[in-house]
């Protein structure tokens, strides 16, 4: 026993002393950045957790943080799992002494270390991919904000979209996972709203071999296309590949979570050309913003595609912009601050433009971060409007703005 | 003086989190330790625990069941006895089964009961979860809310081993150790050995029960993830393991130390370059493991070992029992 209590001890004294060098550098500021880093969506946090270091990269290249100081993430892994979330989130609020924090990315991790964690400690919290409509719900003195639109808007706007193409009588079939189960709940409702059919619904579990067996049950029941709700590395490529090898289903439609360039690699962009539809957040591949983000997110070997990489790039962003305008490294003051700084009026600030911010908040101007996500205006509740792009595939076997 | 302040805060959270789990393996404890019943489905009770204690105790909602607005200690007191109520089932159809077929059996129904958690969306909202869940002493300041919950889980901890220790000393937890050592002698000696080893699966199903409903009421969000097997099932195995099983001091050292190897370990990688993030947390299970790995090798009966009623050089010790790293 007494080995063990030694052994403690000294491992945790270099520790400590790390954490108090730290600390002495006051000009540095730490956000917490949360993720699933390991877990079921590991795969989409791999370039989720670069975009947000590359903006800070951006920050840190073009000045720094008030006056000098370095903007500094500190990662943390929230495994998408709400207990392992409470954890990482105690750690970033209390041992690291984060002013703010970034993530997390699920909206079970992120509801349970809001609600544990950061609410209680006064800490703002800034999601780039949660996107539960209970998120909208907690008592959470206004620090608790998002720049994914809840699931409430992108199903909506799916279904509208489905109507305006022609679309009258659909399939679908949804991860059981919170995203794409509350994402296909709202999009049924909005559909038969409208007047649509939906001819039939099957919930399917993800990372399986095969789904032919649930394909061909909604394909007995008719349908002019399938929506898919799902993420495209744990069953979305699957149930595209079993649908156009059985002739079940040629047309589909899909949200954020299926766009991804390697949906196009493996299923061919010639078999998908004109068959697929996917509605992206905002986005809108043509926008000036996106084009800034993308361009240099590709020029340090990402892929720009990849879901949710452009909230988490505006995320990043965005924090730096609060903690500027606030002019101070205290976490009182960034909640209004991130308001400010996100919603018009103001001058305009795109991905990338560090110095100009600077320089304008520096002169007491308001800001208006327009970001590669979207335009990002903030509502009562910390929420943003969404708006939708429809993404095809396009001549150059990409997905393209339609 | 902020930053000690902050080891503080997250020293009271480590501990709340490891007494949770310290609930478990006390629960486990009971079951494998006592009895020798091999429950690979702790995860199963943990969450019905969680569900119930959520839904009595949570404000109404029109995604999931609920609206019962009880106080935590009703909706706590309901969990314990709905697990309870679920071992009992489980255990009259396969208490008869050896240790081996047990752990199959088990592992599979606690699957079951995560799915249709999952999928009955009516009563559990499915995969989006129960949100806002009352948390005991929540409306008091930082840092006594924290505090408070840390002194709760503590207090029932505490109570739980006196309780626990009294049972073990007790005839009835003798015969427990004797079904466990040979089932046959003991059944020779006229003892009800599967009414006694129902008791200790329905007695340790109650207490992971109620780990489970201080989970939910700690966090204040459950999804069926939360009982997922690798965090809520074969974590708990590996503190009772590495603590000492047959041990109810070593169960809730084991939690402890457990549980802050496997948080803790994140504050070191966290000191690397941002760039490496992604890799350093896999980093860090690597390093989970490797701890697990020394101290099963240094302590093979754990580290505290089983206190025997008389030691004489006949008496058999449980076999070592030595567990890949489940991550």
């Amino acid at each position: 026993m007494k080995r063990i209590l030694t052994a403690a001890v000294t491992a945790t004294m270099p520790l400590t002393m790390c954490l108090g060098g730290a600390g002495a550098m006051a000009a540095d500021v730490k956000v917490g950045s949360a993720g699933g880093i390991t877990g079921p969506i590991a795969e989409l946090v791999v370039p989720i957790m670069a975009a947000r270091n590359l903006a800070a990269t951006h920050v840190n290249e073009q000045g720094g943080l008030l006056g000098g100081g370095t903007y500094q993430l500190v990662a943390s892994d929230s495994q998408c799992d709400p207990k392992a979330a409470v954890d990482a989130g105690a750690k970033l609020v209390n041992v690291e002494q984060v002013v703010a924090v970034l993530g997390a990315n699920c909206s079970g991790a992120t509801n349970g270390m809001a609600q544990s964690v950061t609410i209680p400690a006064g800490v703002v919290m800034l999601s780039d991919s949660a996107t539960a409509p209970s998120i909208s719900e907690l008592d959470d003195n206004d620090l608790v904000f998002r720049v994914a639109a809840s699931d409430a808007y992108q199903g909506r706007s799916l279904a509208e979209l489905a109507w305006a193409n022609g679309y009258r009588a659909l399939a679908v079939t949804y991860a059981n996972d919170d995203y794409n189960a509350g994402l296909a709940g709202v999009f049924e409702a909005a559909f038969a709203e409208l007047g649509g059919t939906i001819t039939a619904s099957q919930v399917h579990e993800p990372d399986k071999a095969s789904y032919r067996s649930e394909l061909s049950t909604l394909a007995g029941a008719g349908g002019e296309g399938l929506a898919l709700f799902a993420y495209y590395g744990s069953s979305g490529i699957t149930i595209l590949r079993n649908s156009l090898e059985n002739g079940l289903f040629g047309k589909f439609l899909g949200a954020d979570g299926m766009m991804d360039n390697s949906v196009i690699e493996q299923i061919g962009a010639d078999t998908l050309r004109g068959n697929i539809m996917l509605s992206q957040p905002a986005s809108d591949t043509e926008d000036v913003s996106y084009q800034a983000f993308a361009s240099a997110f590709e020029a340090a070997g990402h892929n720009a595609t990849s879901p949710f990489v452009a909230h988490s790039y505006d995320v990043s962003f965005l924090m730096a912009l609060a903690i500027e305008k606030a002019g101070a490294a205290d976490r009182s003051m960034i909640p209004a601050a991130l308001r400010k700084v996100a919603n018009a009026p103001g001058t305009v600030i795109r991905p990338g433009e560090w110095e100009k911010a600077r320089a304008a908040i520096a002169a007491g101007e308001d800001i208006n971060y327009e970001g590669a996500s979207g335009a990002i205006e903030f509502d009562k509740n910390g929420d943003v409007a969404g708006t939708y792009s429809l993404n095809g595939v396009g001549d150059d076997g990409t997905w393209t703005t339609m | 003086m902020d930053q000690l302040y902050g080891i503080f805060l997250y020293a009271v959270f480590l501990l709340t989190m490891g007494g949770i789990y310290a609930v478990l393996a006390l629960g486990l404890n009971i079951q494998w330790g006592f009895t020798g019943l091999f429950n690979a489905g702790v995860g199963g009770f943990f969450a019905i625990g969680a569900y119930v204690s959520a839904i009595l105790t949570s404000a109404a909602s029109a995604r999931h069941l609920g609206g019962y607005d009880l106080p935590v200690p009703a909706g706590i007191c309901a969990a314990m006895i709905a697990s309870a109520l679920v071992a009992w089932g489980i255990g009259r159809i396969c208490i008869r089964l050896r240790s081996d077929y047990l752990a199959i059996a088990t592992l599979g129904i606690a699957e079951i009961l995560r799915l249709v958690l999952k999928n009955e969306i009516w009563a559990t909202n499915g995969a989006r979860g129960i949100s806002r869940i009352p948390k005991p002493f929540e409306h008091v300041a930082e840092p006594w809310n924290q505090v408070g919950m840390l002194l709760l889980v503590f207090a029932i901890v505490l109570v739980l081993y006196v309780l626990l220790e009294r049972a073990r000393r007790s005839p009835w937890g003798r015969v427990m150790a004797a079904i466990r050592e040979n089932e046959d002698a003991a059944r020779a000696a006229g003892k009800d050995v599967e009414r006694l080893r129902i008791e200790a699966f329905i007695l340790g199903g109650a207490l992971m029960g109620l780990g489970g409903a201080l989970m939910a009421h700690h966090i204040k969000f459950i999804e069926p993830n939360v009982a997922e097997p690798v965090s809520a099932t074969f974590l708990v195995w590996v503190m009772l393991v590495i603590g000492g099983s047959g041990n109810n001091r070593g169960a809730i050292f084991g939690a402890i130390l457990v549980w802050t190897i496997w948080s803790a370990t994140e504050i070191l990688t966290t000191r690397l370059p941002s760039e490496w993030a992604t890799k350093a947390a896999y980093l860090r299970i690597f390093l989970v493991g490797l701890a697990l790995q020394i101290i099963l090798q240094k302590f093979p009966e754990g580290i505290f070992r089983e206190r025997r009623f008389q030691t004489s050089a006949a008496s058999v010790h449980p076999p070592p029992f030595n567990r890949e790293n489940t991550s």
